[in-house]
């Protein structure tokens, strides 16, 4: 087979100029983009010549944004802005919910169940999507996800009792699995050590459609209202058409323009025999008995959870606590969201920088350290009772949270490679059903002010990302633990059987256990078995 | 740069809540009489429908007063608010003392001059009022909008001669038809694009 060729020559055994930078530890490693040198221009199965410079597997090396080569850099802005429309389809009741409760006549409990409902269909969905990626590719994953929940937006328009309303909010929130396929994406074309950052700035810039709804939503509703003229309950009825054609359209895009591989899609690469059926029994089975599966959803339901909560309440909370107009109130919430633009990224960033030096174990200390003081600042937002200083708060909180997000999904890509899917998608559930678990316990009932449910909230933050603690790694460590003699190999490649290796299935997680030793950080000596460096004991 | 921009509008936010002392509702006398009918239907509680029915609201200085109790009254502002059952498990419409924070009556139906003798008016309910139960109250204000006296068409207890009002419910027949039309599509488009891609890997594959 072709690519099992190139990839053997590219394999030196550690001679100098090689293609495996970063193993011996002697040599400089570069953040951003990492030097080329002596390595022959890559070429994707047609023979055509990357845009980017790219590794073994033919990920990308570095990030440029203001290109939309493909397939990477497509890849990158096609998918951050599928998930930024979901995000704001999901989202686009609560900025208008002053309108909406006082049409459908709704109590705090129904808005409550709406607002948890938005969330939770994402915990099967999230789960599904990540066996879907895994199995047909992200591509298919994404945009058949996108259109058909459209439906399900152009059904709110029509929404006249609450429980219809909270129906359509649970359909509507099915597609915030793209999250997952964005995820899966970024891991499949971006280079471990920019894993980070990539996985980082598309979904932080994703999640800032939470942000971008709590403006647009009140301007187009009130550009009905005055310029069309229709009354206030009709007039949000319209609104509503708005991130339904957004949905589809970007659907359609993601279908005609992505690509799930660098090497092509998925079905391309199954003819010619690159791409190769795994079994989902396997990939499940791997997800399910790594604990570290459980502990990361877990945590991510404390940053990204939370974040969920926060966009379903913030908007309402401002309006009633402080007393503001609809419009203003709006641009208060929106700013929780846009931190995204950059909070979430740099959280990745962050994760990268951080491993650089010390590898995996300070990427966990780097995680649990920003989301240990996003918790704080959530206690702070509670207790702040002046509007000026709840703004101040609320955008440092929402720094710490999101970066908290990004800073996971430094993590995630390295916890398994054949279930990388699975995992994604169990860590994405893992957040919604954080959000389901927070809004039911302090959001629901007039039991707690809204005020006294952030507050709460912020301590369970502060409780539920202790786990961090426990993660372990055998070739790179822990928080408190130091590494054991295990290698990179050894933890990928243990996840396929021995018949399954001598299939030869396992090339793909032995190129990424190659690419992984970044994790052990600066300075540390390599510990390859023999000389080599592993990748060619077949 | 966003942390400056935030910071100064933070200070113009505090500046401008600094409004003036609160009114306390327990500190205001009952003074006005305020009656509400149901125009088409000539009672003084029962359903009305938005966008359709008109309430005739008359009021007038309780005569157990004397006039002289009017002499700082320059208007008064009639208005349209929740009884209790509606307010249930509905924090937004919450009942407060302090005037400023009170939410009960957050529709505002007329102002008129105020007079000893009274006025009344007819007001069509208008379609962005929310199916609830109501009741009319009058405020007797000042120059300056602060509140001096009050009446209501409800006693203490706000339970009786209560208005049911049925919404309207802001959908219309183009936006049902619109909605069908664009899922249709959605859901159209993408089989038709699977479809397609499905055939051309068949053909290449062949």
């Amino acid at each position: 087979m072709s690519s099992n060729a190139e990839w053997q020559e590219g394999n030196s055994k550690g001679e100098p100029g090689s293609s495996l930078h970063g193993v011996t530890g002697r040599e400089p490693v570069f953040q951003m983009t990492m030097a080329t040198v002596g390595e022959q221009e890559a070429t994707d199965l047609k023979g055509r010549k990357f845009a980017l410079p790219v590794d073994s597997e033919h990920k990308a090396k570095t990030v440029r944004l203001y290109s939309v080569a493909a397939p990477h850099m497509r890849t990158f802005h096609l998918s951050w802005i599928a998930f930024m429309i979901c995000f704001f389809s999901t989202f686009a009741a609560p900025p208008l919910m002053p309108v909406i409760r006082d049409n459908l006549g709704l109590t705090k409990g129904d808005i409550g169940n709406a607002g948890i409902a938005s969330v939770a269909g994402a915990v099967v969905s999230r789960l599904l999507m990540g066996t879907i990626c895994d199995l047909v590719g992200p591509r298919y994953g994404c945009a058949i996800l996108m259109m058909i929940t459209a439906p399900a937006i152009f059904c709110m328009p029509l929404v006249s009792t609450p429980v219809g309303f909270i129906l359509v909010r649970f359909f509507i929130g099915f597609c915030l699995a793209t999250f997952v396929s964005c995820q899966f994406w970024m891991s499949s074309m971006f280079n471990s050590k920019i894993v980070g950052i990539a996985n980082g700035t598309a979904a932080g810039w994703g999640n800032m459609g939470g942000g971008i709804v709590q403006l647009v939503m009140p301007l187009v509703f009130d550009i009905i209202r005055r310029d069309i003229g229709s009354e206030k309950f009709t007039a949000w009825r319209i609104a509503f058409f708005v991130p339904g054609v957004l949905q589809v359209m970007m659907g359609l895009l993601v279908l005609t323009l992505g690509q799930d591989l660098p090497d092509g899609n998925y079905a391309e690469l199954k003819r010619e025999g690159e791409k190769v059926n795994d079994s989902f029994k396997k990939v499940f089975l791997y997800a399910v008995t790594n604990y570290r599966t459980y502990i990361f959803a877990l945590t991510y339901g404390y940053c990204f959870g939370v974040e969920l909560t926060v966009d379903n309440i913030i908007a309402e909370y401002f309006y009633d606590r402080f007393d503001l107009n609809l419009q203003t109130a709006g641009i208060i919430a929106s700013t929780f969201g846009l931190m995204n633009l950059f909070s979430r990224p740099l959280g990745g960033v962050l994760s990268d920088v951080v491993a650089a030096r010390w590898g995996m174990r300070g990427r966990l200390w780097n995680l649990w350290i920003i989301q240990t003081v996003g918790g704080v600042l959530c206690i702070v937002l509670g207790l702040t009772g002046q509007l000026g200083p709840a703004i101040a708060v609320m955008l440092i909180f929402s720094f710490f949270v999101q970066a908290a997000c990004g800073a996971t999904f430094g993590i995630i890509p390295f916890i398994s490679r054949r279930s990388l899917g699975i995992i994604s998608g169990a860590t994405g559930a893992g957040g919604n059903i954080g959000a389901v678990t927070t809004q039911g316990i302090f959001f629901m009932s007039s039991k707690y002010t809204t005020e006294d449910g952030i507050m709460l909230m912020g301590i369970m933050i502060v409780a539920c990302t202790l786990p961090v603690i426990f993660v372990h790694f055998p070739q790179w460590g822990s928080m408190f633990l130091p590494a054991s003699k295990a290698t990179e190999e050894d933890y990928y490649v243990s996840e396929w059987n021995k018949e399954e290796q001598s299939n030869g299935l396992h090339h793909a997680s032995m190129k990424f256990a190659e690419n992984a030793k970044s994790e052990r950080g600066r300075q540390s000596p390599p510990r390859s078995k023999g000389q080599a460096v592993g990748v060619d004991q077949l | 740069m966003k942390f400056s921009v935030a910071f100064v509008m933070t200070l113009m936010l505090a500046s401008v809540s600094m409004a003036q002392a609160s009114v306390l509702f327990s500190t205001l006398e009952r003074t006005l009489v305020v009656e509400a009918k149901i125009k088409e239907q000539e009672i003084s509680s029962g359903i009305a429908l938005a966008g359709v029915s008109h309430l005739v609201i008359s009021w007038h200085l309780n005569e157990s007063f004397p006039v002289s109790v009017g002499d700082k009254y320059v208007n008064v502002k009639l208005r349209l608010c929740y009884a209790p059952v509606s307010q249930i498990d509905r924090g937004w419409r919450k009942t407060n003392d302090d005037l400023h924070k009170d939410k009960t009556c957050t529709k505002g139906i007329a102002q008129q001059k105020y007079i000893f003798s009274g006025n009344s008016t007819t007001w069509r309910v208008t379609k962005d009022v929310p199916g609830a139960v109501y009741f009319v109250r009058a405020y007797a204000v000042d120059a300056e909008g602060n509140q001096l006296a009050f009446g209501q068409t409800t006693d203490k207890a706000k339970t009786a001669n209560l208005i049911t009002v049925l919404p309207i419910s802001g959908r219309t027949g183009n936006i049902d038809i619109a909605a069908a039309i664009f899922s249709a599509f959605s859901v159209v488009s993408l089989t038709g694009f699977l479809g397609l891609e499905s055939m051309r890997s068949k053909r290449t594959s062949k």
